[in-house]
Parts: C-alpha cells; sequence; structure tokens
C-alpha cells in the first residue's frame, strides 16, 4: 500500500485547538495531538511526525514500535515493557505513558478509523487545512496550493529575523 | 480544497431512528453537533439568521485564517449527503431583542414552536452582541463595532453586503481599543484596506488576550500600539468622531482573571484624532430567549447541566452562547458533547 503522511503546516494553522479537540474526543480524553502555548501566546500543535528512520522504532528494544502498511509509526501494547526509551528519543515528545494502559500510547493516524475506511480525524476536521493526510504527492499539491493562494498574509510578511528567530527554536517547521 | 468534515465519526448516513433534532445556529458548535447527531441515525434540521451556515467563521473570521471554500463545503456535504436541511435567514427567538446581523433575517420562529415540533432542540446561536463600553461621545457616528466592520469587509467579499456600504479606509485613522482575537484582526483587516491603525490597550502587551506574537506581527506591518491608556471620552464634531481623550494607566494587584488590574492615572488625559473608532472589547452571548423562557446568568449566558441541557427538559445549548467568547475549538468540543448527550436522552438513556 502507498505510503500516507499526515502532515501539520505550521505557516497556515490558526491556533485554533480543534485537532486536539477531535482527537480527545476520540481518545477519550487522552489527545494524541497536543497545542503547547508559547510564552508570547502561539498556539502550537504537535503531533507525531512518523519520522522517516524513526528514531523511538530504532531504540524501543521489544520491537513495540513499527511503521504499518499505511506508514503510520505505531505500538503494539502488549510488547510495550513501559522503559520509556522512546520518550527519550523522540524529538517531539510525542510518546507518553497512559497508566489506563500501561503502556506507551501515540497518535497512530487514527488506525482504529482507517481499518472502517475513515481518515485521521485531525485532517478532516482542521478548519484552516492546516492537517493533510495522503500519499506524499497529494499533500505536497494541496499543501503548495493553499500556499501559493492563501499563505495567511501577515505570516508571509515575517521579516528575515523574525523567520530566523522562530525556525531556530523550532516553532516553524519549513 | 475539500470542506471541513462534520460527519467525521462516520462514512455514510446511518439507518435513521424517525428522531428530529432542530438546531438553532449553524457555527461550528452548530454544524459539529449536527455532524454527530446525522452519524447517529437523527433527522437533523438547523436554522440560522444569515443566508448561509458557517457563523462567525464564514462572516466574520478574515478569509487568511478560515478559507471560505472549506466552511461552504463542509456545510454542503451535512446537507447532500447527510440530508441536513438548512433554514437561513430565520432568526429564532422567544420574546424580541436587536442583535447584530440582524438585517439579514426575514422570517422569525419562536423557541417554544421549535420545542414543540422536534424531538430535541440544540441552541448554538453564540456571542452576536458586543459590549457597550459607556463613555460620553460613544455613539458618536463613525464609532463602528468590531463585528460590523469585519462583517461588512467579509459581507461584501461574499456578495452579501454592496461594496459601498464598506467605509473607504485608505488614508483614514482607525482607532481600536481591546487586544483580544476580535481587536487583533480588526485592525488586521482595516491595516489591509490601507487605513493608518493604532490600538488601544490598559494593560501591557504581556497581558494582552491575543498575545505578543500577534500583535508583533501588527506592529511590523505599521500598526501603532499603545499600551497602559483607557478610553475616558470620545470627542465629536458635528455629530462624527474627531479624536479619543485618553488616560494613562499604571497595572496594581492581580484581580479575579489574575490579571494585574490598570488603574487610571487622574490627570494624564491626551487625545488622539481619528476618523474611526471601534470598540473590540468583548462580546456578549445573544440566547434565542429576552429575560425568560430559558435561564440565564447574570452575563446572558445560557445556564445549562452537566448533559448540556437547559432548564427546559428538551433543549440542549453549546459554545460560546453558554461559555461566553472561546474558540473554534472550544465550540467544535461542546457541540460534540451536547450532541452525545442529545442521543442519549433521546434513546432514553439519561
Ligand atoms: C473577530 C473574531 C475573530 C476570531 N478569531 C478566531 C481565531 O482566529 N481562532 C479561533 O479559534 N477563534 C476565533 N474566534 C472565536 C470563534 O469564532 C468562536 O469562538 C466560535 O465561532 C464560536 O462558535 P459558535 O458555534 O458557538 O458560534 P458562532 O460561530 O457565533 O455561530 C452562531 C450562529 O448562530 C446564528 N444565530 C445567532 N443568533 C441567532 C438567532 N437568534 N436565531 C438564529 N440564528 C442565530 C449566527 O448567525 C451564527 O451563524 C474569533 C471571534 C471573533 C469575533
Ligand atoms: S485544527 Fe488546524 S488550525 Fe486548528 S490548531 Fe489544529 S492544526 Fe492548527
Ligand atoms: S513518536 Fe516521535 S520519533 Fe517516533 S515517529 Fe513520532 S515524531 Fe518520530
Amino acid at each position: 500500500m502507498e505510503r500516507k503522511y499526515l502532515y501539520l503546516d505550521y505557516l497556515t494553522c490558526i491556533g485554533c485547538e480543534t485537532c486536539e479537540t477531535v482527537c480527545d474526543f476520540i481518545h477519550d480524553g487522552s489527545p494524541h495531538i497536543r497545542i503547547y502555548v508559547t510564552e508570547n501566546k502561539q498556539y502550537l500543535p504537535i503531533n507525531c511526525k512518523h519520522c522517516d528512520d524513526a528514531p523511538c522504532v530504532r531504540v524501543c528494544p521489544t520491537n513495540a514500535i513499527y511503521r504499518d502498511e499505511d506508514g503510520a509509526v505505531r505500538i503494539a501494547e502488549n510488547r510495550c515493557i513501559g522503559c520509556l526509551a522512546c520518550l527519550q528519543v523522540c524529538p517531539y515528545g510525542v510518546p507518553f505513558y497512559s497508566l489506563k494502559v500501561r503502556a506507551i500510547t501515540k497518535c497512530d493516524m487514527c488506525a482504529d478509523r482507517r481499518e472502517e475506511g475513515l481518515e485521521p480525524a485531525c485532517a478532516l476536521m482542521c478548519p484552516a487545512e492546516a492537517i493533510q493526510y495522503g500519499p506524499l504527492e497529494m499533500v505536497l499539491e494541496l499543501v503548495n496550493e493553499r500556499r501559493a493562494k492563501n499563505i495567511p498574509e501577515h505570516q508571509r510578511e515575517l521579516s528575515d529575523e523574525e523567520l530566523r528567530e522562530s525556525v531556530s527554536s523550532g516553532y516553524v517547521l519549513l | 480544497m475539500r470542506g471541513i468534515k462534520f460527519s467525521f465519526l462516520c462514512k455514510e448516513k446511518p439507518p435513521q431512528t424517525g428522531k428530529r433534532v432542530a438546531i438553532v445556529g449553524a457555527g461550528p458548535a452548530g454544524l459539529t453537533a449536527a455532524g454527530y447527531l446525522v452519524c447517529k441515525g437523527h433527522d437533523v434540521d438547523i436554522y440560522d439568521k444569515m443566508p448561509e451556515p458557517g457563523g462567525l467563521m464564514l462572516f466574520v473570521i478574515p478569509e487568511f485564517r478560515i478559507p471560505v471554500e472549506r466552511v461552504r463545503l463542509g456545510a454542503k456535504e451535512l446537507e447532500e449527503e447527510f440530508e441536513v436541511t438548512y433554514y437561513p435567514k430565520t432568526k429564532v427567538m422567544e420574546g424580541e431583542r436587536e442583535d447584530e446581523g440582524d438585517e439579514f433575517y426575514e422570517r422569525a420562529v419562536r423557541l417554544s414552536e421549535l420545542r414543540e415540533n422536534y424531538d430535541a432542540v440544540l441552541i448554538a446561536t453564540g456571542i452576536w452582541n458586543v459590549r457597550r463600553i459607556g463613555i460620553p461621545g460613544d455613539d458618536l457616528e463613525g464609532i463602528l463595532s468590531p463585528l460590523e466592520l469585519l462583517f461588512w469587509i467579509k459581507g461584501a467579499e461574499l456578495g452579501y453586503v454592496p461594496k459601498e456600504k464598506v467605509p473607504d479606509l485608505k488614508g483614514k485613522r482607525v482607532g481600536i481599543i481591546g487586544a483580544g482575537l476580535t481587536a487583533v484582526d480588526a485592525a488586521f483587516e482595516c491595516n489591509r484596506l490601507g487605513a493608518e491603525v493604532e490600538i488601544f490597550y490598559r494593560r501591557t502587551i504581556r497581558e494582552a488576550p491575543a498575545g505578543a506574537y500577534e500583535i508583533n506581527i501588527l506592529r511590523n506591518r505599521g500598526v501603532k500600539w499603545f499600551e497602559l491608556v483607557t478610553p475616558k471620552r470620545v470627542i465629536g464634531e458635528n455629530g462624527r468622531v474627531k479624536a479619543i481623550e485618553l488616560l494613562r494607566t499604571r497595572l496594581g494587584e492581580p484581580d479575579e482573571t489574575g490579571r494585574r488590574r490598570p488603574i487610571p492615572i487622574e490627570g494624564s488625559e491626551f487625545q488622539v484624532e481619528l476618523d474611526y473608532l471601534v470598540f473590540a472589547i468583548g462580546m456578549v452571548s445573544t440566547p434565542p430567549v429576552n429575560g425568560s423562557y430559558i435561564a440565564t446568568d447574570k452575563r446572558g449566558r445560557i445556564v445549562v447541566d452537566s448533559r448540556h441541557m437547559t432548564s427546559v427538559e428538551g433543549i440542549f445549548a453549546a459554545g460560546d452562547v453558554v461559555n461566553g467568547p472561546t474558540k473554534v475549538g472550544r465550540a467544535i468540543k461542546d457541540g460534540l458533547y451536547a450532541a452525545v448527550s442529545i442521543d442519549r436522552w433521546l434513546r432514553g438513556e439519561s
């Protein structure tokens, strides 16, 4: 099957919290995409990037973390021994230990929904269409189209200095 | 572009329960609730006073934040695939009250009528009135409400408002009072239309609800930012705004919101000349009742229990009309959980 991507475009995100809300709703109060608020009140959702050559997959001693056929980096909860190695190596601090399931939990690109032929809820509901889900070509095309047509006007005009500042602090991932 | 998938919980229309739900207000709370309810097999009708569904997302929030097409396609999908019926230009009201955006409605329906004709009702009418500040001169010509202003600008782009109605802001001096999302969006739009914009705020950038990030972008675009000032009176000439008189403030002890309270400094008055003035100091809930029929609190918000049910059995409420001004995500959350309760209640579970 063709690999799918879940891409979050920080240039179009308006920080409205819808993604976290719907993820929270379908995961009984434990959202897998979380909004972080910076000191200057930017609302930034952080989600699993389902990295190429993912460090969490590499470090997991029991092979509990694996990539599924759609390309999602997933966790087999029954194999997780709770050593938290994945949490240490993830550059985004994505995996978290769930006391409910007594294992690591993380975004699995809505695995249960995909089985029913539904797409990840955050991508479907984001009002700004900042979250794209699909094969790489499709995601890139949509992101470029949206950017070309409608980059938030004010963000297009970030000064060089601001842009450098935001990139080096990890706010804008270009 | 694809639409917001309000029915994200199901793939297609399930078998019908025969239960009918009326939703008042087609903003994010109402539309998301509709998405949940149609996935549970209920029949949904949505009433809104505006000419098309979308609420603030469509009519007020600038296009650069939320694409119009994304909202429109989302609402259309509910109609075409889940047979949701929209009743646009229809104001629902028990009693009388004038709200912003009322110029668009052509029919009125009573809330009690909906309660009689449907198995359940959800109110999601948001915050469609602005708070008045109550200082001398605040009724002069040239004083605009932020909703009115943003509405005209976007309404004209959407083809609902004649272009002549949008004030020509090119080269005009516009003052904006407040520092929330509304103030910031009003500032962006006025700046885009060529006005010289100045924002007046009674605290500092650290306390501004919109945050330093947004405000700094505005400042880079030439918008001026005055902190630690509060309006004392508006000065007019021939019935029109000419200037604003401001008092400087200093910050005192934290108030109930945890932010330091601004204290006006007597004798510090100064004036700034203006052509237009926008009071973006807060919006007020607009329940489809005026003082009776369902319970509201002293700020006009609808009172609900843990099931999102109002004081009238079978009438539920969600979104900004219950919580006061929030964000799209919060309204969506409320719409979802209210819909869960409605579905349970319709099935006799609680
Ligand atoms: C200027 C501005 C900028 C904003 N920017 C952002 C932002 O960048 N990000 C963010 O997350 N949030 C933002 N918000 C907040 C966000 O828009 C609201 O929190 C959200 O829209 C609330 O959703 P709702 O469904 O409760 O109400 P609304 O979106 O207000 O929808 C209410 C609907 O009810 C209808 N209605 C009202 N009264 C009646 C009646 N009596 N009869 C029939 N219909 C009625 C209205 O026409 C409307 O369609 C902004 C708000 C404003 C005002
Ligand atoms: S739903 Fe979209 S716009 Fe809103 S916070 Fe999430 S990614 Fe950003
Ligand atoms: S959990 Fe972290 S390291 Fe693993 S795939 Fe997701 S973002 Fe990459």
